[in-house]
């Protein structure tokens, strides 16, 4: 229908110019999501942080929760100022978020436009909220933020999801008994091996929650075309604010009647079908409308300024969102981790500044647990202080953090994680390792074991077998070697808790005692 | 396992179990004298590598044309050669270009690492050294784990890597580290990189878990990387003061042995490692080494 209204043919290039440009910025956001993986290397090699540090939200939010400011202030303020001049152009031709939005809405035919007028104000109030919580030293924009919220579902959810069905499906598939077939699916593995799947399965806590929330957000286009961009991205209302007096606009020509034919196209839900009540900061720059205009009365362009509508968001309704936004920073704070008591099981990747700190920083999108190369950082349900959810945990029974990796710091936008120099690496602590006597082979079960020493990855090993002899059930003596942890070398990376054959419940694990940064969680005078 | 993946299976491990009696000759034509075992000294790991294996009879004594080689280095930890903790890259790299020019179709090159394998093939200089020479260098991937029969005292089936039976040939080259349990980790215990599953379980009971393992994977070639050797906080170390420089190789096809000459490096007695005693009594192999004709070259 949209097409039949649409008539001449030249009109589209504003259309195709951006869809293309769409679809680059997809491609190269995916090609950096997948370039997030250790190819071996100290270096990472790949600005895999580009867009996060391009996101003025993100870089603005977590300056004021942190009281520093950031490397990346640079490129977001860029950004922002490109906003400024020329529009909303980053949600119509750039978030990969929103051409996933597009891509999503595509497939749908129908829609009960169900949603109340004044929707569009939520986005802003709940910028309003995360502004005024951050600048309480509250960070959770991460939370709302598209591309903290894509790259963290995408890590720990629809990758995961996308590589077990794929790897699944071909391993089936090489198990008929059809000659040629497994040789095939073999191929087809190792070429996929070779750039799009990751070396081992990924696998996180929590995972089919988030595919679940992100899938919930996806199918919001059924109810409206965008409706994550039109009703609830704190980003596009920051860019929306931004974007009021920008010079690149489209502007309406006197033929305009208000037919409404560029409505159904209009990506944004701006109004454009009366240039009175056109509301600029919700144009994306999309150019549908252009194309719709059976009259061609529309345009884009430099320099025509047309008076915008006001921002209206009602003022009591913007006290009220800073208000929340300022009560939700002691709500989300009282837990018993603030008492002092840091949970044992709160393992941080290391490199990672003392909590309070780290979590001023932390925007919780999945970067360092994409990039971790064992896969043992999972994202916190109840480990951290409730404003701490989705942030990096270290859990060495998944995965243990290798010695001499320093990934996470790499990929860490705001520098909750700092980039440790490789040299630096061997001195940082994350926690301590504690032997169970009562379940440890050599220990109870006069059965030899040295695993936890074998794998020990310090210099001078930080478990020390001491030779011991034990009796066996029929009283002969048995030599064992029963491991000791030597506090001082044991920087708790859990590569023993990781190997440590006792099933069940590992016989050796770490606890968070003792990590470097922080002055109170030690152990030893 | 349904019953299609047994059959292979039982074939695949039969099959490795008879070959190696037909494969080694005992004196075999191109071989200049019937030597047990080749050790070169030199400053060059290329070199040695090369001058013990010509002096053991040349590679094209035990790869032939069309053959498809796996070679089995140490590349278990996250670190760079210096250390001593994986075997040599140049020792690696050579013995693929030796197989190439005995005329190998395929040269393949993994490791089961115990560290991540990615940080690992590269740190060591492994994933370099033998891609330069033109072998196919692959991670290690689940599902290319059989469980499979071993006609072992204490193992009786375990996963096992199916490449290495898939193989014509197996050429073993291991690193000399001490280890906790095993006191030394030599050429035997090397074929804990081609176990799966919970391997760390074999530790209870390490030296016939060994033995049960080179009974089962039999190599064409043993070759001994000490060009460096790591003389404490083995098998991982990273202390550059526990290397001790050796500049040296030894060529062998006799597991045993290969592990007894290894100990000897260390200052222990050639029957030092349970494993080698035992693989001693089994007929593995001897550990004799006074009865060996053992040719030592400098290179």
């Amino acid at each position: 229908m949209e097409n039949a209204l649409a008539p001449e043919s030249g009109k589209t290039v504003i259309r195709k110019a951006r869809l293309a440009s769409q679809a680059l910025f997809l491609l190269l956001f995916l090609w950096l999501f997948l370039q997030t993986e250790s190819k071996g290397a100290d270096q990472l090699g790949y600005p895999v942080k580009f867009f996060l540090d391009a996101d003025p939200l993100l870089v603005l939010t977590a300056i004021l929760s942190s009281r520093s400011f950031l490397p990346s202030m640079l490129l977001a303020g860029a950004v922002a100022l490109a906003t400024v001049f020329m529009g909303r152009f980053f949600c119509g031709w750039v978030c990969p978020l929103g051409t996933l939005h597009n891509l999503t809405g595509s497939v749908v035919r129908k829609r009960r436009r169900t949603v109340p007028k004044g929707s569009f104000r939520l986005k802003y109030l709940l910028l309003v909220f995360l502004l005024a919580s951050s600048a309480f030293t509250l960070q959770i924009t991460g939370i709302f933020d598209p591309l903290s919220l894509l790259i963290r579902s995408l890590s720990l959810s629809v990758y995961p999801a996308f590589q077990y069905g794929v790897t699944s499906f071909l391993d089936a598939l090489s198990r008929w008994p059809v000659p040629g077939l497994a040789p095939a699916a073999d191929w087809l593995l190792d070429i996929l091996h070779k750039g799009v799947l990751s070396l081992r399965q990924p696998l996180f806590n929590q995972g089919f929650l988030l595919g679940l929330l992100f899938l919930g957000i996806l199918a919001l286009n059924w109810v409206e075309r965008r409706y994550w961009c039109r009703y609830l991205c704190p980003l596009g209302a920051l860019l929306g604010i931004l974007s009021r007096r920008s010079l690149l606009s489209r502007s309406v020509s006197e033929g305009c009647d208000s037919c409404g034919a560029c409505v159904p196209g209009c990506e944004g839900g701006c109004f454009p079908q009366s240039p009175d009540k056109w509301r600029k900061a919700e144009c994306y720059l999309c150019g549908n409308c252009d194309d719709a205009c059976p009259k061609n009365v529309v345009s884009f362009g430099f320099g025509r300024n047309p008076a915008a509508q006001a921002l209206d968001l009602g003022r009591r309704r913007v006290i009220a969102a800073a208000a929340a936004g300022v009560a939700a920073v002691p709500l989300l704070r009282i837990g018993p981790t603030r008492a002092g008591q840091a949970d044992p099981r709160l393992i941080r990747p290391p490199g990672s500044l003392e909590e309070r700190e780290f979590l001023r920083r932390c925007v919780k999108c999945g970067e360092c647990m994409k990039v971790c190369i064992t896969g043992g950082l999972q994202p916190a349900l109840t480990e951290a202080a409730p404003e701490g959810i989705w942030s990096p945990v270290l859990v060495p029974r998944v995965g243990y953090c290798e010695y001499r990796c320093t990934l996470c710091g790499q990929v860490c936008p705001t520098g909750a994680i700092r980039s440790l120099k490789p040299a630096e690496k061997p001195d940082v602590k994350i926690g301590l390792a504690m032997i169970d006597p009562g379940r440890c082979l050599p220990w109870a079960h006069a059965v030899p074991c040295i695993v936890c020493e074998e794998v020990c990855p310090t210099p001078k090993k930080a478990v020390l077998l001491e030779e011991v002899v034990v009796k066996d059930r029929d009283g002969r003596p048995v030599t064992v070697k029963q491991p000791r942890v030597d506090l001082d070398r044991c920087i708790g990376c859990g590569i023993c808790e990781n190997r440590c054959p006792v099933l069940g419940k590992p016989a050796i694990y770490v606890l968070s005692v003792g990590e470097s940064r922080s002055r109170e969680n030690q152990l030893l005078l | 396992m349904n019953r299609r993946e047994f059959l292979k299976t039982a074939a695949v491990t039969g099959a490795t179990l008879a070959l190696p009696g037909l494969l080694l000759p005992d004196g075999s034509a191109a071989a200049a004298e019937k030597l047990d075992m080749v050790v070169a000294k030199g400053p060059s790991p290329a070199r040695i590598t090369r001058a013990a294996v010509d002096a053991f009879g040349g590679m094209r004594r035990f790869v032939s044309r069309g053959d498809v080689v796996v070679i089995k280095p140490n590349i278990g930890w996250d670190r760079t050669p210096e250390y001593a903790a994986t075997t040599n890259p140049e020792v690696v790299g050579t013995l693929v270009r030796l197989c190439f020019e005995a005329g190998a179709k395929k040269v393949k090159v993994f490791d089961h690492t115990v560290s991540s394998p990615r940080r690992a093939y590269k740190q060591s200089g492994i994933a370099d050294a033998a891609a330069a020479a033109g072998a196919d260098l692959s991670f290690v991937e689940d599902r290319k784990f059989r469980e499979m029969k071993i006609q072992g005292e204490t193992l009786k089936s375990w996963p096992l890597y199916t490449e290495v039976f898939e193989a014509d040939k197996i050429i073993n080259v291991p690193i000399a580290k001490v280890h906790g349990t095993s006191i030394l980790t030599l050429g035997m215990k090397n074929w804990m990189g081609v176990m799966g599953g919970s391997r760390g379980r074999i530790h209870q009971r390490i030296d016939p878990c060994l033995v049960d393992m080179a009974r089962t994977v039999r190599p064409t070639l043993v070759v001994l990387d000490a060009v460096r050797i790591l003389v404490a906080n083995g098998p991982t170390g990273g202390d550059l003061s526990d290397v001790r420089l050796m500049n040296t190789v030894a060529v062998s096809q006799d597991q045993v042995a290969v592990d007894a000459f290894g100990s000897t490096l260390f200052g222990l007695r050639e029957d030092a490692l349970g494993c080698v005693r035992l693989g001693h009594q089994a007929g593995l192999g001897n550990m004799r080494l006074a009865r060996q004709k053992i040719r030592r070259i400098q290179a």
